[in-house]
Parts: structure tokens; sequence; C-alpha cells
């Protein structure tokens, strides 16, 4: 089943345009200058129900009003998109009942006031009968682990803790569908690792799709079965997460330690040599160019192997490698 | 009946956070009735003096008061942010708002209470009943007249803040609108000349919020109950039409915010 | 004393980087007067005299147009104050070589003087279109050299009342409430002359004339004895209200200090 099919969508801002000075404001009062910025430039996807779908790209890409467009939040200037069987500009009270939605930068939960008490006014929001509220609350107080910190103002809330406290608010009506904006935006390590583990639960246990936007790769790999990267308004890449390992991270990193010297003028064809210690040595090599296992025998045939290190560059590498792939042709 | 209800968990959650402040919230209301009171002693100055002016005495301009204050006080308090949707909108803030299955200007609007507003509400029932008009029927003119208030007030600004969608910034011209839409409520329009009552029938409906409701309650007549009904539908009509067709336009926004 | 004009040029300036707001302050006065018209000709009808307590219509506008560019040219320091102390700003202007007071006094004039100039311009405009010319030049020369005493009056009573910001953070309800006593009790709306004697009995012995009724009236019918008798119960007040300032600055200098800035 299909939870979002979006269609060559499209979305221009028009800015006013001021030169610097008195007089150039006079003139922009009854002359105004518009520039046409196209934040999203006819993209289209598919995502099943129940999917983890990744949105990456880096700032102003087009991600955040991708969102905004399937939540009804903002009209497209072109092209279509049905979330869940909806439209969602046309339909998007309706849609709202469906689908939950975070925007990291924008929290939902009332400052002054106990997170519980923005649950209980969601459970309104959403027609949900109060025993029906209070079951829910009670499971997601325990999948977010925040039964402790319900009864606490927002305000004094960690970011961490709060950010628990949204997304478990966006998912107390049941959705179909959550979206995500940046959820994991300005968290530390553990905080993330949190809100990751309590979404894939949720995602496992209640079959919730997850679209996702986040410029974190870490994301990404901790939750993600499918991406698509964005870059100016446009998709240039999509794909699942484990195809693009596979594609792109073909680079390795070797670091191999010996039980004696090594040879000074220690060289291997197609490997790029990082260097050379008296008893180890730090080598590359991309596995489309040199195989792994003439790298792994040469290595061998060295001397005798103490320890040796395989590991893969950091996704967000990758990424950025195909961001710049991608730069030329749409600029 | 769903969103009488919504409407109630909302203002239930502004009354809770209004106690989390409990002094301040109680310090608001009671400075506003001090306020209100101070500024009406200029009819008691004005009136010691000259008792009558085109029909209108100390009573009347009790009344006209009370009205107008209850008006917009249970405008601020139930419906807070009619005074600052321009902003919300030209910051993007609506978002929250969009991504909820509510109507969105009803949301908005009554997500924020301003406390002083019930110091409003307070003084104007106080000076309603102090003018002698109280009576059953009195009473329930005085209500419809202040309901009728109540929406102009909220349409008025609507109106006029929902350019925010298509000019952005909108809090000038929203404080100026405001403050002539106000300052000219808490003055009798039989001061004025025939065309100033009737720009404060329409582009500023004043006399829709102050004299009209005030003679309504003064004297049933068909003529001003016409004029205060009409008046209130019409400016309703506008701003939720103007509002929608803004929304498409609408831009949204990425800065950061928090929402009190 | 050079940074304190520097202070007092840069808010002239940024005063007109917003003409939407410039333009706002002058429909203000245009309303208020217009509103005023309507209420005092009507009055004049009534009572059926050119004059009420020695007061001609045309004194009277003259009179509210006075009053009203006072008030809308008065400083705004306790919002500014509180806006500082809330945003932590005042940490910023507490740690570099200004006098804090004095910081805001000329903060307070640059602010001023821009919406002082258009209001009597507009004001002018609008009262000479209700009500015929203007006052003698007697007057305007009484009428500003009272209004600096009323602005610095006014800058006290702001300022005290700002300095409450750091120890309540809200002053707007203060300020709301003094703003009413000063309409009223201060003549902006009506003339003391108008008042019932005893009133006036009791208002002549408060601060609150000297901020409105004294520039205004004396604008409007420039006498010598009222002007002396003014400027002395002006200036009593001036040195009685910065006394006060001084002893409240140092009290919440403290309560700075102990809140940690």
């Amino acid at each position: 089943m299909t939870a979002i099919e979006v269609n060559q969508l499209t979305r221009a801002f028009q800015s006013k345009r001021k030169a610097a000075g008195l007089a150039a404001s006079a003139r922009a009062l009854f002359q105004p200058e518009y520039n046409t910025v196209e934040a999203v430039r006819g993209i289209s996807f598919r995502m099943e129900a129940g999917e983890l779908l990744g949105f990456i790209g880096p700032n102003g890409a087009g991600k955040s009003t991708t969102i905004k467009m399937l939540t009804g939040i903002l009209h497209p200037s072109s092209g279509g998109a049905r979330v869940l069987g909806f439209t969602p500009w046309k339909e998007r009270e309706k849609l709202a009942f469906q689908i939950g939605t975070v925007f990291g930068q924008r929290p939902q939960l009332w400052y002054h006031l106990p997170a519980i008490d923005t649950f209980l006014l969601f459970g309104k929001i959403y027609e949900l009968d109060d025993r029906e509220t209070q079951k829910r609350i009670d499971l997601l107080a325990e999948a977010f682990e925040i039964r402790d910190l319900l009864e606490t103002p927002v305000r004094k809330l960690s970011l961490g803790q709060r950010m628990r406290c949204e997304v478990a608010a966006s998912l107390l009506h049941r959705p179909k569908l959550i979206l995500l904006d940046e959820p994991s935006i300005g968290l530390d390590v553990v905080a993330k690792q949190h809100i990751r583990d309590a979404i894939r639960r949720m995602n496992q246990e209640e079959g919730v799709g997850v679209l996702l936007t986040s410029h974190d790769a870490g994301d990404l790999e901790a939750l993600c079965k499918r991406v698509i990267i964005v870059n100016h308004g446009q998709i240039v890449y999509e794909d699942k997460v484990s195809n693009l390992k596979r594609k792109h991270l073909t680079t390795k990193l070797v670091e191999v330690r010996y039980a004696e010297e090594v040879p000074a003028n220690f060289r291997l064809d197609g490997v790029e040599i990082l260097k050379v210690g008296r008893y180890g040595v730090k080598l590359r090599f991309d596995t489309d160019q040199t195989a792994v296992d003439s790298v792994l025998a040469h290595l061998s045939g060295v001397g005798e192997l103490v320890d040796i290190t395989i590991s893969d560059p950091p996704l967000e590498e990758v990424i950025a490698k195909i961001y710049r792939e991608a730069a030329p042709a749409s600029s | 009946m769903k969103n009488i209800k919504f409407l109630f968990a909302l203002w239930k959650a502004n009354l809770q956070a209004a106690l989390e402040f409990r002094a301040a919230f109680l310090t608001q209301i009671i400075f506003m009735m001090i306020n209100n009171g101070a500024y009406f002693m200029f009819w008691f100055l004005y009136f010691d003096k000259f008792k009558n002016v085109r029909g209108w005495t100390l009573q009347d301009m009790m009344l006209l008061y009370g009205i107008a204050a209850t008006a917009w006080g249970l405008a601020a308090y139930f419906f807070g942010h009619f005074t600052t949707l321009g902003e919300v909108i030209a910051n993007g803030r609506l978002d929250y708002y969009l991504s909820l299955p509510k109507p969105v200007l009803l949301h908005v609007l009554a997500s924020k209470s301003l406390g002083s507003g019930m110091g409003d509400v307070i003084y104007g029932i106080g000076s309603f009943i102090l003018s002698g008009y109280l009576s059953w029927d009195g009473f329930l003119r005085y209500v419809l007249g202040v309901l009728a208030g109540v929406c102009i007030f909220i349409s008025f600004l609507t109106i006029i803040q929902s350019l925010s969608f298509w000019l952005g910034n909108t809090v000038a011209l929203s404080q100026i609108a405001l403050s002539a839409l106000l300052t000219f409520s808490l003055y009798p329009s039989a001061l004025f000349n025939s065309a100033t009552k009737f720009v404060l029938l329409t582009i500023i409906p004043a006399a829709l919020v102050g004299t009209v409701p005030a003679e309504f309650v003064r004297s049933f007549t068909w003529s001003s109950l016409l004029q205060m009904s009409a008046g209130a539908l019409i400016f309703l009509v506008l701003a939720v039409s103007m509002f929608r067709s803004g929304l498409r336009r609408y831009e949204s926004g990425s800065a950061i915010q928090v929402e009190v | 004393m050079k940074k304190y004009l520097a202070i007092l040029k840069m808010q002239v300036i940024n005063n007109l980087a917003y003409p939407g707001d410039f333009l706002g302050r002058s429909v203000s006065i245009a309303v208020f007067l217009f509103i005023f018209a309507g209420l005092w000709q009507t009055t004049y009808i009534i009572a059926g005299t050119a004059s009420i307590n020695g007061l001609t219509f045309a004194n009277m506008m003259w009179y509210l147009m006075m009053a009203e560019t006072i008030e809308l040219g008065r400083p705004r320091t306790n919002r500014i104050i509180s806006e500082q102390v809330k945003n932590g700003e005042v940490a910023y202007i507490l740690s570099k070589p200004y006098n804090f007071v004095l910081y805001h006094f000329s903060f307070g004039l640059g602010d001023g003087l821009m919406r002082i100039v258009i209001n009597i311009l507009v004001g002018i405009l609008v009262t000479w279109l209700l009500a015929g010319p203007p006052p003698s030049l007697l007057g305007w020369g009484m009428a500003l050299i009272t209004m600096v005493g009323a602005w610095i009056l006014h800058f006290c009573m702001m300022a005290l009342i700002g300095l409450a910001a750091f120890v309540v953070e809200e002053t707007n309800s203060f300020e709301l409430i003094y703003q009413k006593f000063v309409f009223v009790l201060g003549g902006m709306m009506l003339p003391l002359d108008l008042f019932p004697q005893w009133l006036q009995e009791i208002v002549r012995v408060l601060p609150f004339p000297y901020m409105m009724y004294a520039p205004a009236r004396l604008f409007v019918k420039p006498e010598f004895d009222l002007f002396l008798q003014m400027l002395a119960g002006q200036w009593f007040w001036v040195g009685v209200l910065v006394v006060l300032l001084a002893l409240a600055y140092r009290g919440s200098e403290k309560v700075l200090t102990v809140n940690g800035g």
C-alpha cells in the first residue's frame, strides 16, 4: 500500500529585493522588485505504508518545504501529492487525524505546562475519548521512558527529554504516518540514541510509517531502510540505505600490526599508503579497483599479523560526495 | 460540538498556564480594573460640569464603557491572539496549528489568553450594573451587544492582520487600526457628523462595539439590532474568507520559536 | 558627554528606519484631536457660550494638541528597561562605561524628539483645520520652556517605574495606571480650569499638572505670573524626583548584583 505519492511537486517563494540605503527603501516602497526562489523543483517519489524513509540534504535543500507541503501547511506552486489518500492542502484537517508531525525547531508542547497537560489537550484535539487518551499516554510513557517527566513543566526539561515528549505527543492519536522534521537537531549522542530506539520500536509494534528529514547521517543509518537525498530542491539520489552503503562505501580503511618490524619501503599496487610505522601500516583502497582478497593476501605475506582493522569511512563523507557530484548538474 | 469541546480544552489549558503564574495573573486583572476606572474619571469630571451631551449622560457613558470593556475583555481573554495574529503569520508560526486537525483561525485565536482581559470583563460588568440599565431584558440586550462587540473586535483585527499573508509584517498597521477602533469606540458617535458616523459603522466599525449596542440596551429598536447583527456577521464572513485565501499564500518560515 | 549625544543621535536615526511606526504615531494624534473636536464642538454649542471657564473652543483644541504631543513624546523608559532586563541586554549596558540612568535619558530623548517633532507638525495641521490658527509666539516660547521640565518629570517617573523591573520584570501595568493619572489629574483630557474647585486644590500639590497642564495651558494663554509659578513648581518636583531616582538606582544596583546580573 502506498502511503505517500508525490508527483512533480514544486514550490516557489517570492522575496522582495532591496538595495542598501534610504533612497533604495523609498524606491522599493513604490516599485518593489521580486526575486523568485524555487525551494522545491519537481520532486516525485513514493513511500510505502510502514516504511522508514529518510529525507536528507543540506540546509536549504527543500526538505522542510516538502514536508510542509505533505502536511498541508504550504500550498504547492504546482504538482500533486497524495498522503494516505488525501491531497494535503485540500483535505488538511482529515489528513491531520491520520498523521503526526514533529518539527524539531518548533515545539508543540505548551512551554509553561507539564507535558501531560498538552497530551490531554491533544486528546481533545484528536477527538479521543478520555480513557483512550490515558491508555495511549501510558503506553507512550513506557516506550519513550518519559513517565517521570510528564508532570514537570516543559520549560524545566532538558532538550533531549523535551524532544522525547514531543515525538511521543505526535504518536498520541495512533497515526499511520509520522513526519519528523529534524527531530535530532541540537541533541547529544545519548539523547539521539534514545529517540531513535523509541521511534524504531513504534514502527515495529504499530507499523507507523516514518518520514524523517535530517542532516545527520547517523539518524539515517540507525533508522531508515531507504533514503532520498535532495539538494537544490531536487532529488539527487534515491535508494536503499544498504545499497547506498554497498555502492558508495567502496573505500576501505585498513590498519594492520605485525609481530616483526615492517620494511621501510613497504608498498602495494592499487593501494594508497597513509602511514608506515615501525610495526604497523595504515592504508586505504577502493574495492572497485583493487580486490579485497589480493590486498589481504599481500598483507599477510609481509609478515606475521598481530591485529587487523578494516573500516568504512563515515556515511557523512559519502553523502557529502553525492552532494558534490550532483551540484554541477543542478546549478 | 466537537469543536466546542476542543475550545473548552484549550481554555482550560490557558487557565492552567495562567495559574502557573498566579500572582502575575491576579495583578494583571486588578491593575486593568484600576486602569479602566482611572480613565473613566474623565467622564465623572466632564459630566459633573455638563450633565448631558446630545442625550448622553454619565449613566449612558457607563453603559457604553461597560459594553466595550466587556467585549474587549472577552475577546482578549478567550481569543487572546487576535491582537498578535499578524506576527504569528509573518513569523511562520502557523505551522503548528496547520499540522493539527482543527480549524486554524479558531485554534490560533484561542491559543493565547490575555489575563488583563478578565480585568476588563469584571470592570465592564460592574460598569454595566452601576449604569442603572440592569433589568431582565436590559441584561439580555447587554449580552447580545457584547457578543456582537466581541465578534467585531476579533473580525476587524483578523481582517487587518490577514494582510500579513501578502505584506509580511503588519505590526504598525494593526496598531494604528486597533488604536483607532478602540479610541473611537469609547465615545458616542452622536458627537460626529454623518460622514464620520458612516465611517464608524463601516471602515472603522467603532460604533458597532460602542454606541450602537449601548443604544440597543437603552431601548430596543429593530434598526440597532439589525445594524449590530448584520455588522457582526459581515465582518465575521469577511475575516474568515480573508484568512482562508491568505492561507493559500502562506510561506511558513524557519524561525526558532517557543509556543507559550 | 559625547557618548550620550551619540546614543541620542542613534535613536533619532533608528526612528527613521521604521516609517510605518512613525506614521502610525501621527495617526494617533489625528484621531485623538478629531474625536475631541467633536466632543468640544458639541459641548460649546450646548453650553451656548464662546468660552467655558475662560477657555474658547480654539483654546481648548490647541491645549489638547499640546497635551497629546507631550503624551506621545514622553519617554518609554520603563518598557525599554523591562525588555533589557528580560533579554539580558542590561548586562551589556551595565558593563559599559555609561551611567545607566543617563544612558536611558539620552536614549529616551532621542526616541522622543522625533516623535514630538512629527506630532507637533501633524497636530498643527489637524488643529488648524479644526479650530483656526495657533496661539501667539509668546505661547510657543512659554510652552517650549516648560516642556523641558515636563519631559524630565516624565522621564524620572518612567525611570522609577523601569527600575522596578529589576525586581518584578513586568512593569507595563504600573505604566498604564500612571498614564491614566496623568491623563486625568495632569489635565491631558480636561484642563484643570474645568475641574471642581476642591479637586483643583488637591491636584495642584501633586506633580502631575506640571507634566501636562503647565505647558499646554501656557501655550494657549501665556500669562507671566502663571509661567513663573509653574516653572517653580515644576523644578521643585524635578529636584524631588531626581533625588528619589538616584536613591532608587542605588538600591536596584544592589539587587542586580545580588542576582548575579
